[in-house]
């Protein structure tokens, strides 16, 4: 079995959705989404810890330009793409729940997202992965554009800013993508090659490093987003259905993060050491302003929305902390923040149905009262969102700001502030929707048998998780320390830690 | 593996099985099995105990693990526990402690109809209470300091329809996540040059001068480890969520804020000792923070009227007292403090709450007058917990009180200051304490006195929250509309006559000069530190016992005819030092200063994020203004109806080309 089967089984079920028509569409696809989930199981099974790139496809594609149909699963995906499986598989089974005008395009649409985030998450060409960073994007435009949630203005401003922001984004990593290549190949004499492993080896001067580092940051900074760069995070949050925010939230803004991983620091060491500090400070930015942003809302969604931005920004923060465990803590992370994102929004949403349809948090207010299983799983979820000790996320962070405080020390210190706010807003909306007096448009019931089925799978998940991250962590080590290598050999990170940041600026 | 992995196991079944089972269980059953797992619990601690006596004296440290949990990187969490004189001595006094308010709670929660859920909480913080101080490295110990501090808000916010228990609930949590982050960063300074997370592997690498060339790191990890023990133990400046943490219901301010949880921060700079004596600095913060706050919380605890906020700082300075004694290097003695503590002010707040139940619910000692004769036993429990809190001999509080206070002054120099200190507020402590028995259980009985006295149990009209006055919500079912006393309630009965025999006797089995129970106990423990067979001279533990039965009776002789002989003397020292009354009465102003210092700069900085700069900044520079945006907006809406795709794709070639063209032009 290759990873092509993977890639394009939820596409050939969305298809066949398609034409099996409107009544069969969702289970259909439901059924393909957990058929992925199984065969993902299946290579993470037979997938051995610490081998390098496994279950590799290699074949030409456009042989002239040399661009290479390229997959393999390493420590740095192999989490990741159980993960998008599993997620894709619980917005399936959640979208069932309720009906969708056309249902039959709805569906194909997800399924199309689903084939691509996976495809770009075991892409090993450059091409190949700025095409399946790209083809995500497309399905969620119409998902937000055509099954949006809000009024029509809401979908119109929020589908307008995503497509402006991210069209900008994916040209400017186009561009270069294409350089990489072609400087790559030009620099060195060799033919022009796009795979990831030959450009490794095909070091770039440090000029050139630094400008396509610029550009592929931007791509993935607005993808995640990080500050300043989410403006269209509100709106784009907004306008998109739930089911399918909750892997946009969930697993989309990963594939950014593990760009960086599977690409920036790999091919471009030398900027990505040049551009530590200036990361850092986006990073911190961006868990400073994404946490006072999430307790300054009163709108849930986007709470959990910049809450997303404040964790998202501990990620990139324990990426290029360059080091180990900041990866390995950034890896560990982004898996966490998948599986919280995913049933915080699907909970956003019951708490709506129990408010008159509100996601106002003024509207909300004792829900807890009549739904103990309900509070029970939100309890959870939102402790685990905190990073509380115990769970999967603190030991996520836990290695990010260790990471972090080993390359510099003030970065970890104010990050914890952002530890502190996240226990703040996240408290804020439990509180403010399940507890005090409940408020007279709450109508409190408690979860449905069928929500539950959505969402207890990621519960158990993340406690499980909670119990066991090593999970993740032992078989991410070996593939975490070579995405760091090339900079860690670095005369600049080999310096004290607690040298001056202007110590960055190492000479190529 | 050993007994202590038992000793979790039991508090955890007792949380899932009546989590799950809630629906099922009822009332009456949730509270038994609650109880029963921490009795049982209880009974694998002594088990723990025994085995490790088997143990040869040098070999009373058994790690126990269980699997990986985060081993990557240099860094090394395991599930693994820590079984040495210390985690047993504090295994014991949590279970055993825990067990008995379990039992009280099964009488004081009875008509409540979150019964489950309360014991759900009360087993899983029992739980958490026991992982923290079984732990055997920082990882899994600041999980289990989490873990509290999330037991701890649910147990605050438990009666989650008053709002004033929310928002008590949401600054404790918060308060105490500072802590953990203290913690963690504190762990990673040390964790940088030692290399492991492990305690005993650490205290080795200490120990062979792994600090030596770092001994700032040192310092600045063990004051990073004081900042999660304040926020813990309610030291000052950390301290102010512990008295509106009294919001819960009674048994868990006696277990959790009295007993157990708060003292975690003793706990934690007794077993880093091996860290601490390396780094006096952070050492000498301890013990003067440790002075300030028992000196502070004396102060205000003289001038409150809710009769829980009065324990409530009374044990915020006992606890001053224990981490004073622990960071000056009095660590059997602050321990032994710890013990005694939890065993008078667990009764103390037991004796609270059915005075309180007397008193249908309302908590203001303005009210409570004359409960004498009403309430013989629980009056009984005051006197026995007051006595051992005034350190009047022989209870248990005055030998282990004066045990830190010799010790401290055995350090010379100016610990002599903090001696003094602690001596002035051992008499302020008799003061206080006195005050609150002298003014609910003499003078005119009270109507609800009466009425009991009659056989009947006041009853409130319409039934209020007591700290803001609010009319219950009271279709919810708690808290629940019956009020117990102890005097009516067996399991109450027991659970504080068992107490106050604790409170009475404990204190005799560390009488200096005569025996060493504690100390010889714990020994292995502190085998390592350069304090062992550290010990005051005799005149200067009689002296201090001397000094310390003066402070408790003249306290409460001052009490006495302050509140008793002569009531109206109250009224006219209040006139008369209106500043100082109101200083202390608003708490030193600690609250309001927190509020100036972080509350608000943080929300402003939240309003204008929200109000101005996402408008202006990210809105208005990134996008091109918000109403060029409106206006693309149709368009786009149109070009998604009409072959969005097209465009989108043309516009990508178009990029892709221009960059081909732009470098077959560079490169040629």
């Amino acid at each position: 079995m290759t990873l092509s089967i993977l890639i394009w089984l939820p596409l050939a079920f969305g298809l066949i959705g398609l034409f099996a028509g409107a009544k069969a569409a969702p289970k259909v696809v439901a059924l393909g989404s957990l058929a992925a989930l199984g065969v993902a199981i299946s290579f993470v099974v037979r997938f051995k810890t610490g081998h390098g790139l496994q279950f590799v496809t290699d074949r030409s594609w456009i042989s002239q330009l040399g661009i290479h149909y390229k997959l393999g699963l390493d420590g740095l995906n192999v989490v990741l793409v159980l993960l998008t499986t599993f997620l894709f598989a619980v917005a399936a089974i959640g979208a069932n729940l309720r009906e969708w005008d056309r249902p039959a395009q709805f569906y194909l649409w997800l399924a199309i997202a689903e084939s691509a985030v996976l495809g770009a998450f075991v892409a090993q060409d450059l091409i190949l992965f700025v095409a399946f960073f790209d083809l995500m994007l497309i399905p969620f435009y119409f998902m937000a554009g055509m099954w949006g949630s809000g009024d029509r203005e809401t979908r119109v401003r929020g589908t307008t800013k995503l497509v402006i922001y991210t069209l900008v984004g994916s040209l400017l990593m186009l561009a270069a993508a294409i350089a990489t290549g072609v400087l790559a190949s030009s620099q060195h004499g060799t033919h022009i090659t796009f795979a990831i492993s030959d450009l490794q080896r095909l070091k770039l001067s440090t000029g050139s490093q630094e400008w396509i580092f610029l550009c592929f940051a931007a791509a993935f900074l607005v993808k995640m987003p990080a500050f300043p760069l989410h403006g269209w995070l509100a709106d784009g949050y907004r306008a998109m259905p739930l089911p399918a925010l909750a892997v946009f939230s969930g697993v989309l803004s990963k594939v950014a993060a593990y760009g960086f991983l599977r690409i920036v620091l790999p091919v471009f060491p030398d900027a990505s050491v040049h551009f530590q500090t200036l990361l850092l400070l986006i990073a911190l930015c961006s868990i400073l302003y994404g946490s006072v942003m999430a307790f300054a809302q009163t709108n849930a969604r986007l709470v959990v929305a910049y809450s997303s931005v404040a964790q998202l920004g501990f990620i990139t923060l324990g990426i290029f902390a360059l080091n180990e465990q900041g990866v390995q803590g950034a890896l560990l992370q982004m898996v966490n923040h998948a599986l919280v994102t995913v049933p915080l929004f699907f909970i956003v949403g019951l708490l709506a149905a129990r408010a008159g349809g509100s996601e106002d948090l003024r509207d909300m207010g004792g829900i807890a009262f009549r739904a103990p299983v309900l509070a029970s799983l939100f309890l959870i979820v939102a402790l685990a969102t905190l990073a509380m000790p115990g769970s999967a996320n603190f030991a996520g962070e836990f290695l990010i700001l260790f990471g972090i405080f080993r390359a510099k020390i003030v970065f970890a210190f104010v990050a914890a502030a952002g530890v502190v706010l996240a226990a703040v807003y996240m408290l804020r909306v439990f509180i403010r929707a399940m507890h005090n007096r409940v408020n007279p448009r709450v109508d409190s019931r408690e979860i449905g048998f069928g929500d539950l089925i959505a969402i207890a799978p990621v519960i158990v998940v993340i406690l499980a998780l909670a119990l066991y991250p090593q999970f993740g962590l032992k078989r991410s080590a070996s593939s975490a320390k070579e995405s760091v290598a090339a900079v860690g050999a670095h005369p600049a990170q080999v310096a004290d830690a607690a040298a001056p940041s202007t110590s960055t600026r190492g000479t190529p | 593996m050993t007994y202590g992995w038992l000793v979790l196991a039991f508090p955890l079944a007792g949380t899932i099985i009546i989590g799950l089972g809630y629906r099922k269980l009822g009332r009456g059953p949730a509270g038994a099995i609650g109880t029963l797992m921490i009795a049982l619990a209880f009974a694998a601690a002594v088990a723990t105990l025994f085995s490790l006596q088997s143990h040869g004296h040098d070999h009373r440290q058994l790690v126990s693990s269980l699997w990986d949990y985060a081993v990557t990187a240099g860094v090394d969490a395991k599930l693994s526990i820590l079984v040495d004189p210390l985690s047993v001595y504090m295994i014991l006094v949590i279970t055993g402690v825990s067990m008995l308010i379990h039992l009280y709670s099964v009488s004081y929660m009875k008509s409540d109809r979150g019964n489950a859920r309360y014991f759900a909480y009360l087993n899983f913080f029992v739980f958490s209470m026991l992982v923290l101080v079984l732990a055997a490295n920082f990882f899994l110990l600041i999980v289990g300091w989490a873990f509290v501090g999330a037991a701890s808000y649910l147990l605050i916010s438990f009666w989650y329809r008053r709002e004033t228990a929310t928002r008590a609930g949401i600054k404790a949590f918060v308060i105490n996540v500072v802590g953990d982050v203290g913690l963690v960063l504190g762990t990673f300074f040390i964790l940088r040059h030692s290399g492991t997370l492990d305690f005993l592997g650490t205290f080795a690498k200490v120990d062979a001068g792994a600090f030596d060339a770092h001994h700032g790191s040192l310092v600045a990890g063990c004051i990073l480890l004081l900042v999660g023990a304040f926020a813990k133990s309610a030291q000052i400046p950390l301290h102010t969520w512990l008295p509106d943490a009294m919001e819960g219901p009674t048994p868990v301010s006696s277990l959790i804020h009295a007993a157990t949880m708060v003292t975690a921060g003793v706990y934690l700079i007794a077993r880093m000792h091996p860290l601490f004596e390396h780094a006096q600095a952070a050492a000498d913060v301890g013990a003067i923070i440790g002075c300030l706050t028992l000196f502070v919380a004396g102060t205000i605890a003289l001038v409150q009227t809710d009769i829980k906020r009065v324990i409530a700082y009374s044990t915020m300075s006992q606890i001053g007292y224990m981490i004073m004694g622990v960071s000056a290097g009095a660590y059997t003695a602050g321990l032994f403090h710890l013990m005694t503590h939890a065993f008078f002010k667990a009764l103390l707040f037991m004796a609270a709450g059915s005075i309180i139940g007397a008193m249908a619910g309302s908590q203001s000692l303005d009210r409570m007058s004359g409960f004498r004769r009403a309430l013989p036993f629980t009056f009984g429990c005051f006197v026995v917990g007051g006595l051992a809190l005034s350190g009047v001999p022989p209870f248990s509080g005055f030998f282990s009180k004066d045990e830190i206070l010799a010790f401290v002054a055995h350090r010379g120099s100016w610990f002599v200051a903090l001696y003094v200190v602690g001596y002035v507020t051992a008499f302020l402590t008799a003061v206080y304490t006195w005050r609150m028995i002298f003014r609910a259980f003499f003078g005119p009985p009270a109507p609800e006195a009466v009425e009991l006295e009659h056989g009947h149990l006041a009853h409130a009209a319409v039934p209020t929250n007591p700290a803001d006055g609010e009319e219950e919500d009271t279709d919810v079912g708690f808290p629940g509309p019956e009020h117990v006393v102890a005097e009516r309630e067996l399991p109450m009965k027991v659970a504080m006559g068992l107490l106050a025999v604790g409170a009475t006797v404990a204190g005799l089995i560390q009488i200096p000069t005569v025996d060493n129970v504690v100390a010889n106990f714990l020994e292995p423990s502190f085998a390592d530190s350069r304090w062992l067979g550290v010990e005051p001279s005799h005149g200067l533990i009689f002296f201090g016992l001397a000094l310390g039965t003066a402070c408790g009776l003249l306290g409460v002789a001052l009490a006495y005819r302050v509140w008793v002989q002569k009531p109206e003397t109250a009224p006219a020292l209040q006139r008369r030092f209106a500043p100082v009354h109101r200083f202390l009465l608003n708490k030193w102003y600690f609250d309001e200063l927190i509020d100036l210092l972080v509350v608000r700069p943080w929300a402003a900085l939240g309003s204008f994020a929200r109000g101005t700069f996402e408008r202006t900044v990210v809105d208005g520079v990134f996008v091109g203004g918000t109403t060029g945006v409106v206006r693309a907006g149709s368009a786009a809406v149109r070009a998604i109806q009409t072959g969005f795709l097209r465009y989108y794709a043309a516009l990508l070639l178009l990029g892709g080309a221009a960059v081909v063209l732009y470098f077959l032009i560079a490169s040629s």
